[in-house]
């Protein structure tokens, strides 16, 4: 069974091996000992509650608890930018006519932008090759929606995710030796790299601050401006589908896009519904297709816990569970869970609406309740 | 001889040929429309004339003549106040350093900025002349008319006067500068903005560049290469400006990068070098040629003099050049060494 959990001390061996094998192009994991334990640890605090929810990462692992190995990480960044800067590029456009010359021509510029402070990010996507496939990097991604849903007071309205961009096999990244590597002389692999060990802002402040002129770009650096790298077009599929859109950003680096989401506008957090645990020692499968699955969370801040179960082990205010099920989640009998399904568009019994539509009843009634009091009706 | 004087509506004709015989130059003052360049012609003798308007300031244009054929070989120009009451524009050459403390790194990184800062002073413009007389004494006589007409007439000018030396043009036409960054805000090569540029000014035209600074880096290498040189046809001009004590600052011109030359006015070795003295006459033709001008406003004559003895107050010249000069015995004009 594999069951989503907070980073613990205990994982830093197997991130560090995850990392390693992961190989360039993933800043916010690079395969540093120190700095990996140095995360660790503020992910601790952040669980621990020992600093304050708006300055946390929340991190958690996909465990193995056949191997009680650590298989898989994700995490949200409480907020972006509060001790360093958070830069991107906007991406946007002037016109410039005139009826006289017969002009009329419109130039895309990069403006260098921090508007993304203050936000969350949902960061530090990586699951391990053995175990990709059946819905694990789903759960391992939508796990943090459940999360921010149950939590949303530590976290903006609205969150993003930076998409890793376009570079070439040998790390080289047409945007990066374009514009970046004109303004600091390195590698995209290395600017990389000491991004991921902490001094992005850094080279940030060494990138050029005035609006570059798009047209004054080469073609290829051109066409990757918005653009993922091809092994980050599942994720962003997967992003879209929650209701994930590109917001105009781009990375400084490599010109990856930043999608963005108001958190309660994204699918799983819609979709999500509350029962009641109901541990029966009954045989019961628990295999069923992605389609077929549920995720369910312990709802719990501290010791947050996320595993999927059929969906149709949900009922109208029940969901029943196996004792290992329950255990893996640290539940108990009449605890309250919280459901999502794992894939879109897939079998789910209960649909929110339904849920809206009981309010909607509610709240009529308190009005025709209201209404026969006025005196003007 | 050769003669300098204000140009007046029947040089009209001889003055398009002038122009049109000049390649694409979008930062030319001289128009190659007939109705444009005669209304330049009108407000140039306004000028001379001292009628002056707050909405349009000065401009002065002058022609080289044949006094024997009454050909008009040349044009030269003075706009008092660059820009005519418009921002006048220019990139300006400037320097960022980007550098960080905490990665030991320090970077230099050229800008230009657009710039407003050469408006109002005065701008010497629409230098052309017949490509034959290029080599002569009347290339020299044509640009540093135009000095002495500033000495004899100092108060209409700024203290400084600056000089837009046209930049890199390749044998087919293209301006690397102009491809690597106007091009892209105006969809067109620089032959077709060029083509504009005479019915519409400069400021028009130039108000469509982009209005942020541009990375030097980010320029094509031959647009890089091109920042602040001269066109070649232009290095004689070049060299002669030099001499009048002209230096290259960080001012560009915004569509072919090429230099602008600047200079105090009162330090120009023509203002400094230049005396009033008293027309005498001499029988001689030898001696030592010299720039003689004398009149004012549109009575304002240059050329080129023998002249055969300097005294303090005085000097003598042949009689035919007082007929040129449209002056006599006693009056005051100013000369100037070669």
């Amino acid at each position: 069974m594999l069951v989503i959990r907070p980073l613990q001390e205990n994982d830093l061996d197997d991130l560090y091996d995850m990392a390693l094998n992961a190989g360039k192009g993933l800043t916010t994991l690079p395969a540093d000992r120190e700095l990996l334990e140095r995360k660790i640890s503020l992910a601790r605090e952040t669980f621990n509650q020992r600093c304050a929810p708006e300055a946390g990462i929340y991190l958690f692992a996909l465990e193995d608890l056949t191997t009680g190995k650590a298989v898989g990480i994700s995490g949200i960044q409480a907020r972006v930018g509060l001790d360093e800067v958070f830069y991107n590029y906007r991406l946007s456009l002037t016109v410039n006519a005139s009826k006289e010359l017969g002009v009329h021509v419109r130039t895309p510029t990069l403006q260098l932008s921090n508007d993304m402070t203050d936000t969350s990010e949902i960061c530090s996507l990586l699951l391990s090759d053995a175990y990709k496939g059946g819905g694990n990097g789903l759960m391992l991604s939508r796990c943090r929606f459940m999360y921010l849903d149950e939590f949303r007071k530590h976290f903006s309205e609205k969150v993003f995710a930076e998409m890793r961009g376009v570079s070439d096999r040998n790390g080289q990244s047409p945007l990066w030796d374009a514009l970046g590597a004109k303004f600091f002389d390195m590698e995209f692999s290395e600017a990389d790299k000491l991004s991921g060990l902490g001094n992005k802002a850094f080279i940030a402040e060494l990138m050029p601050k005035y609006p570059i002129y798009v047209p004054m770009l080469p073609d290829p650096a051109r066409a990757v401006i918005g653009r993922v790298h091809e092994n980050t077009v599942p994720a962003l599929k997967m992003l879209q589908a929650e209701g994930f859109n590109f917001n105009g950003l781009v990375d400084i680096f490599d010109g990856g896009p930043v999608v963005e989401a108001f958190v309660h506008n994204i699918r799983t957090i819609r979709d999500s519904i509350n029962r009641y645990v109901l541990v029966t020692s009954k045989p019961m499968s628990l295999d069923a297709p992605p389609a077929e699955r549920a995720m369910v969370s312990n709802r719990s801040f501290r010791d947050f816990r996320v595993t999927t179960l059929p969906a149709k082990c949900i009922g109208p205010e029940t969901v029943r569970m196996p004792p290992e099920l329950a255990e893996a989640l640290q539940v108990q009998s009449g605890d309250s869970v919280r459901l999502a399904p794992l894939k879109e568009g897939g079998f789910w019994p209960i649909h929110s609406h339904r849920e809206g539509n009981s309010f909607d009843e509610k709240s009529q009634n308190r009005i025709k309740k209201y209404r026969s009091h006025s005196s003007w009706d | 001889m050769w003669l300098v004087r204000p140009a007046i509506p029947a040089d009209l004709a001889s003055i398009l040929e002038i122009a049109g015989t000049q390649g694409a130059r979008l930062s030319s003052t001289l128009p190659k429309q007939k109705e444009t360049l005669a209304s330049k012609i009108q407000h140039s003798e306004d000028s001379f004339a001292g009628k002056t308007n707050p909405e349009e300031p000065p401009r002065f244009l002058f022609v080289l003549e044949n006094t024997v054929t009454g050909e008009v070989l040349g044009t030269a120009g003075i706009d008092a106040r660059a820009g005519n009451g418009q921002p006048f524009y220019n990139y300006r050459r400037d320097a960022l350093i980007h550098a960080s403390h905490e990665l030991g790194v320090s970077r230099r990184v050229e800008v230009l900025y657009p710039s407003h800062g050469l408006t109002d002073q005065s701008l010497l413009c629409s230098f052309a002349i017949k490509p034959e007389l290029r080599t002569t004494d009347a290339f020299e006589l044509l640009s540093r008319a135009r000095l002495l007409f500033i000495a004899e007439h100092r108060e209409r000018f700024n203290a400084r006067v600056v000089v837009e030396i046209q930049g890199v043009q390749e044998d087919d036409g293209s301006v690397p500068f102009w491809d690597s960054l106007g091009r892209h805000f105006f969809n067109m090569d620089f032959q077709t903005a060029d083509q504009y540029s005479g019915t519409l000014s400069k400021t028009f035209i130039a108000e469509l560049m982009p209005p942020n600074p541009i990375y030097v880096t980010l320029l094509s290498p031959s647009a890089q290469k091109a920042l602040g040189q001269p066109h070649k046809l232009t290095v004689s001009n070049l060299e002669l400006l030099q001499r009048e004590g002209f230096h290259a600052g960080c001012y560009l011109d915004i569509f072919d990068a090429g230099p602008v030359l600047e200079a105090r006015t009162d330090n120009l070795r023509t203002l400094v070098t230049s005396d009033r003295k008293e027309l005498h006459g001499s029988h001689d033709d030898a001696g030592e040629t010299c720039l003689i001008a004398a009149g004012e406003g549109n009575a304002f004559r240059c050329t080129l003099t023998p002249v055969a003895e300097t005294l303090e107050d005085t000097v003598k010249v042949p009689v035919r050049t007082w007929q040129v000069l449209n002056k006599s015995a006693g009056d005051t004009v100013r000369i100037a060494p070669l």
